[in-house]
């Protein structure tokens, strides 16, 4: 064998080696980022000059990567029942880190006993509405009147009188209470919205989609995501996400 | 330029040239960076014996993590404190509870409990089953396959149509002339002059209401009617049925983007169903099953 073509093969063999041996120490890197991210205390990382930096780099990897295909930049879209997650208003939890990692992992209605499953918005134009207990159907006028008490809320009703039939059945026998409370103000322990302020899930809050989804009922998934990314992952794109509700200082989502 | 002719030099840097003490080092320096990369992967990957407790749990119990997730959820869930904010007292308490109720889960797989308590049995069931949904959700459908599942299934995101009728009945023996009269007086407007039944007393209702207070042979009738229109006389075992359609609108098809959530469940409950039913084929086809005779 010719003596150029042998350093050659050399050359390569020693680039390959240097080349695998920098993948693994910049692996052995981020391992030990994520190290410390996992064994800090999630709600102080976005306030950790050290930590945050390279939390949000790392999670907006990840979000971009696993969670942009719904949730888009974050801002949220009503037509898709796609939550804005940069504003205040929290479905699941008050925003706190370990919630959303909980929700990154385990997802919310994605079949693990570990996510958020623990309601559903009933479709009360159906014989049986609401599968997890008796819950009665609603006839059309029933449906328009409890729109109407939704809409008073927020002063636009057109027919108080509807909305006063409204209110009573919200309160008892429809048993809208029972997750939005009696007030109307949601809960966030089962992902049950505030219908009290203007930040809409599904549609624009008109009566036509406050009455389809009293109809024909709403039920939002987000995958579980435990077995498809490391919890160190997890948790970078949790703090990411908390960072988009709690615009941080040096991010670009501070704007 | 060297002569093709001269010996290039021997040493243990002349790359030209065989050398087997390079070749030694090479191989060892190889095996060196192998070794390591396969220790770390050896003593960091989860659910293998590891040197320390890795980072994503918060202690190993005859090496089954307890994850600091879990930990963290159960300190909320507790004494309603971050990780930062407990003492060391309540982070003892929290992760003494946690190790002592692994130790018992894992006794609890030693004695075989899953064998003869139900509830270890209904929650075993359940939690494969749930493994499987997902599965099936983790395959996020692309908007055109949700597309596609909404326009091939466009009955399940329709709106349930609605009705107002009026169902009079009249006695089961009324002669056809007495039928023809009520038919026709209803056609003029008098609604009086034939008794209502009671079956629908409370105004506009979805079909599936209608049909419930109607019955199934009522319904079929009525759901075919316009708005304004008497039926034929229909007989039931109660009596003979005229129907006054005063308003009706059958089910009507909801725009994609106002179901969408509903037809990703629908989408997702099928594919779950499929892998359910496949995993189950699995299950039994590796499964020795013997049947005793008479239960095959």
């Amino acid at each position: 064998m010719p003596g150029p073509s042998r350093a050659v093969l050399i050359c390569a063999a020693a680039a390959l080696l240097i080349g695998a041996a920098a993948v693994g120490v910049r692996a052995m890197w981020r391992s030990e980022d994520l190290d410390r991210l996992m064994r800090a205390d999630p709600e102080t990382i976005l306030s950790n000059r050290d930590l945050a930096p390279m939390a949000l780099k790392i999670g907006r990897n990840g979000f971009e990567h696993h969670c942009a295909s719904c949730h888009g930049t974050g801002k949220g879209d009503p037509q898709r029942g796609i939550p804005d997650l940069t504003d205040r208003d929290f479905l699941y939890g008050d925003g706190k880190v370990a919630e959303i990692e909980m929700i990154v992992l385990h997802g919310i209605r994605a079949g693990d006993s570990k996510g958020w499953d623990l309601a559903e918005m009933p479709a009360y134009a159906s014989l049986k509405p609401y599968a997890r207990e008796p819950l009665p159907s609603l006839q059309p006028a029933q449906i328009a009147d409890i729109t109407q008490f939704l809409m008073q809320v927020r002063g636009r009703a057109t027919d108080p009188v509807a909305a006063k039939r409204g209110k009573v059945m919200f309160k008892t026998s429809a048993g809208c209470w029972d997750c939005h409370g009696p007030d109307g103000a949601g809960d966030n322990a089962v992902g049950a919205p505030n219908l009290l302020d203007d930040i809409w899930l599904y549609g624009d809050g008109s009566p036509a989609n406050i009455g389809l989804s009293i109809a024909y009922g709403r039920a939002g998934r987000s995958p579980a995501f435990a077995h498809t990314i490391s919890a160190g992952e997890a948790r970078a794109i949790a703090i990411y996400v908390a960072s988009l509700a709690r615009p941080h200082p040096g991010d670009d989502h501070a704007q | 330029m060297r002569n093709k002719s001269e010996t290039p030099p021997d040493g243990f840097w002349s790359l030209e040239r065989p050398n087997a003490r390079r070749s030694l080092a090479m191989c060892a320096a190889g095996a060196l960076i192998g070794l390591g990369i396969a220790g770390l992967g050896l003593f960091t990957a989860q659910g293998t014996r590891t040197a320390r407790v890795p980072a994503e749990d918060v202690a190993l119990v005859n090496q089954l993590p307890i994850l600091m997730t879990d930990y963290l959820q159960q300190l909320r869930a507790q004494d309603n404190v971050s990780l930062g904010e407990a003492t060391p007292a309540q982070r003892h308490k929290v992760l003494e509870d946690m190790i002592r109720e692994e130790l018992y889960v894992q006794r609890g797989i030693e004695l075989g409990m899953q064998a003869d308590t139900v509830e270890v049995r209904a929650a075993l069931v359940g939690a494969v089953e749930a493994q499987t949904v997902t599965d099936a959700t983790m395959a996020q459908p692309s908007e055109q396959e949700l597309r596609t599942w909404y326009s091939t299934h466009l009955a399940q995101f329709s709106t349930d149509g609605v009705m107002t009728l009026d169902d009079h009945v009249l006695p089961f023996n009324s002669t056809p002339a007495a039928l023809a009269a009520a038919q026709a007086a209803l056609r003029a407007g008098n609604a009086k002059a034939v008794p209502l039944s009671g079956r629908m007393t409370q105004g506009e209702e979805f079909y599936f209401a209608a049909r419930l207070h109607l019955g199934d042979p009522l319904f079929a009738v009525a759901r075919t009617l316009a708005s304004g229109q008497v039926s034929t006389p229909v007989k039931t075992p109660d009596g003979v049925h005229l129907l006054v359609m005063k308003h009706n609108l059958g089910p009507v098809p909801l725009p994609y983007d106002q179901v969408r959530d509903r037809v990703l469940t629908s989408y997702i409950n099928d594919q779950a169903q499929r892998l359910t039913a496949a995993g189950e084929r699995f299950l039994e086809k590796r499964a020795d099953i013997q049947r005793a005779k008479g239960f095959e």
